[in-house]
C-alpha cells in the first residue's frame, strides 16, 4: 500500500550522505531565490532535470511522480504571464522547476532508514534540551505504519455495517465512528508499549 | 508527552493518511474544485486531540512525506511536494491544527449545551483550518511564484466553499467523538 519513493540504484547521488543532499537542496534553493537572472534559473532547471531524469526511474514513472507539482507550477506560471510579465513568470517557473527536480532526485536516491538516521542526528540538540526524544519520533513513525492497515480495516468494517443495515454509506459521515474506533485502542497500545519497557526510563 | 500521547499522535497521523485515500468528493455547484478529505484532518486533529498533539500529528505526517512516503492525497509525497509552490499550505497544517486545538480547548467543555460545543468546534475549524492554513499557503505561494498577494487571495476564494463544508463535517465528527470518547480535555 505504501511504497517508498526510493529507487534502487548506484548513482553518484545514491552514494552521498542524506545530510549532504538535504544541505544541497537548501543551498541551491536559497541561491536561486537570491538571483533574478533568467540564465541562471534556466541553467539550474536544465541541470536539475538532467539529474532527475538520469536516475534509474522509467521515464513515465518519473513524470507520473511529479505530475501534480508540475501541473501546479504550470498553472501558476501561466497565470503569472498575465499578472506580471512573461519574463518574471519564466524566472519563477524555472526556479521552482529546478528546486522541485532536485528535491525529487534526492527523494528517489535516499532510503527511509538513512533519512531516519539523519533525523535522529539532527534531533540531538532538541533531545538535550528535553524538547523531544529522537527515539519517540522513530516509535511514532513505526506506530503509524503498523496501524494504517487496521484503520483501513475499521473503515471497511463500517462500510459493511452500513450495508448490513441497508443504509447508504457516506464516507465523510463515518468519520466520527472511524476516529472513535481507532483512538479507543490508544490505551491498550500505550500500556503494551510501557509493559515492554520500549521507551526505557 | 506520555506514551499515550505519542500513541494518539501516531494514530491520528495514520487517520490523516487514510483520509488522503478516501475518494475526493465533488460538489455539483463547484465541480472545478474537488474536496479531498485530507485537509479536513487539520480541523479534526485540533478539535479532537487538541493543540499540541494535533500539531505533532501533522509534523509526523510531514516527516513521512519528507522521507519519501507518498502519504498525501493522490499518492503525493517526497521532498518535491515540500519544495513546490503549495508547500506553504502543508506547513500551515501544523500551525492550523495548533490554533484549531487552542480555540477548541478553550471554548469547548464537557457538560456545555450541545449548541455551544458545535459553535466552538466550528469557529476553531474556520480560524485554524482555513484562516491560518491560507495565511501560510498564500504567503509562500506569493513568495515562490511572485504572484501578487491580492490576486492569490482572490484565487484562494475558490476553495472557501469547500473548506466551509469541511468545517461543518469536522464539527459534526468532533462533537460525535467528544460525546463518545472525549480526549480533548486531557491536553498534552
Amino acid at each position: 500500500m505504501l511504497t517508498s519513493l526510493y529507487v534502487e540504484g548506484d548513482t553518484f547521488l545514491h552514494r552521498q550522505r542524506p545530510g549532504a543532499k538535504l544541505a544541497l537542496i537548501l543551498v541551491v534553493g536559497l541561491a536561486l531565490y537570491v538571483t533574478e537572472s533568467l540564465t541562471v534559473q534556466a541553467v539550474a532547471a536544465v541541470i536539475a532535470a538532467a539529474i532527475y531524469f538520469s536516475l534509474p526511474i522509467p521515464f513515465r514513472e518519473a513524470i507520473y511522480r511529479l505530475k501534480p507539482v508540475l501541473f501546479t507550477i504550470a498553472v501558476l506560471g501561466l497565470i503569472n504571464i498575465w499578472l506580471l510579465s512573461p519574463h518574471e513568470a519564466l524566472v519563477s517557473t524555472l526556479r521552482l522547476l529546478a528546486v522541485v527536480f532536485l528535491a525529487a532526485a534526492v527523494t528517489a536516491t535516499t532510503r527511509i532508514a538513512d533519512f531516519m538516521e539523519t533525523i535522529t542526528w539532527a534531533l540531538q540538540p532538541a533531545e538535550k534540551l528535553g524538547i523531544v526524544r529522537a527515539a519517540d519520533v522513530g516509535l511514532a513513525l513505526g506506530l503509524v505504519l503498523r496501524f494504517l492497515p487496521d484503520i483501513f480495516a475499521h473503515y471497511e468494517g463500517l462500510k459493511h455495517a452500513h450495508a448490513a443495515r441497508g443504509i447508504a454509506f457516506r464516507p465523510l459521515r463515518a468519520l466520527g465512528p472511524l476516529i472513535i474506533l481507532t483512538l479507543k485502542d490508544a490505551d491498550a497500545i500505550a500500556d503494551a508499549i510501557d509493559a515492554r519497557g520500549i521507551r526505557g526510563r | 508527552m506520555t506514551t499515550k500521547d505519542i500513541v494518539l499522535v501516531a494514530l491520528f497521523a495514520a487517520i490523516i493518511v487514510v483520509l488522503g485515500f478516501l475518494p475526493p468528493i465533488t460538489i455539483p455547484l463547484i465541480a472545478a474544485v474537488p474536496i479531498t478529505a485530507q485537509s479536513m484532518g487539520v480541523m479534526l486533529a485540533g478539535c479532537i486531540i487538541g493543540a499540541r498533539r494535533g500539531a505533532a500529528a501533522y509534523v509526523l505526517v510531514i516527516l513521512m512525506v519528507a522521507i519519501g512516503l507518498p502519504v498525501l492525497s493522490g499518492g503525493r509525497g517526497g521532498l518535491s511536494v515540500l519544495m513546490g509552490p503549495t508547500a506553504g499550505y502543508i506547513a500551515g497544517w501544523v500551525f492550523g491544527a495548533f490554533v484549531t486545538g487552542l480555540i477548541a480547548e478553550r471554548m469547548v467543555r464537557d457538560g456545555q449545551p450541545e449548541v455551544r460545543q458545535y459553535l466552538g468546534f466550528f469557529l476553531a475549524s474556520i480560524v485554524g483550518g482555513i484562516v491560518v492554513v491560507y495565511a501560510f499557503g498564500i504567503a509562500w505561494l506569493c513568495f515562490s511564484t511572485g504572484t501578487p498577494f491580492a490576486k492569490a487571495l482572490i484565487g484562494n476564494m475558490a476553495f472557501v466553499p469547500g473548506d466551509v463544508i469541511k468545517a461543518v463535517l469536522a464539527t459534526l465528527a468532533a462533537r460525535a467523538v467528544l460525546a463518545g470518547y472525549p480526549m480533548l480535555p486531557s491536553r498534552a
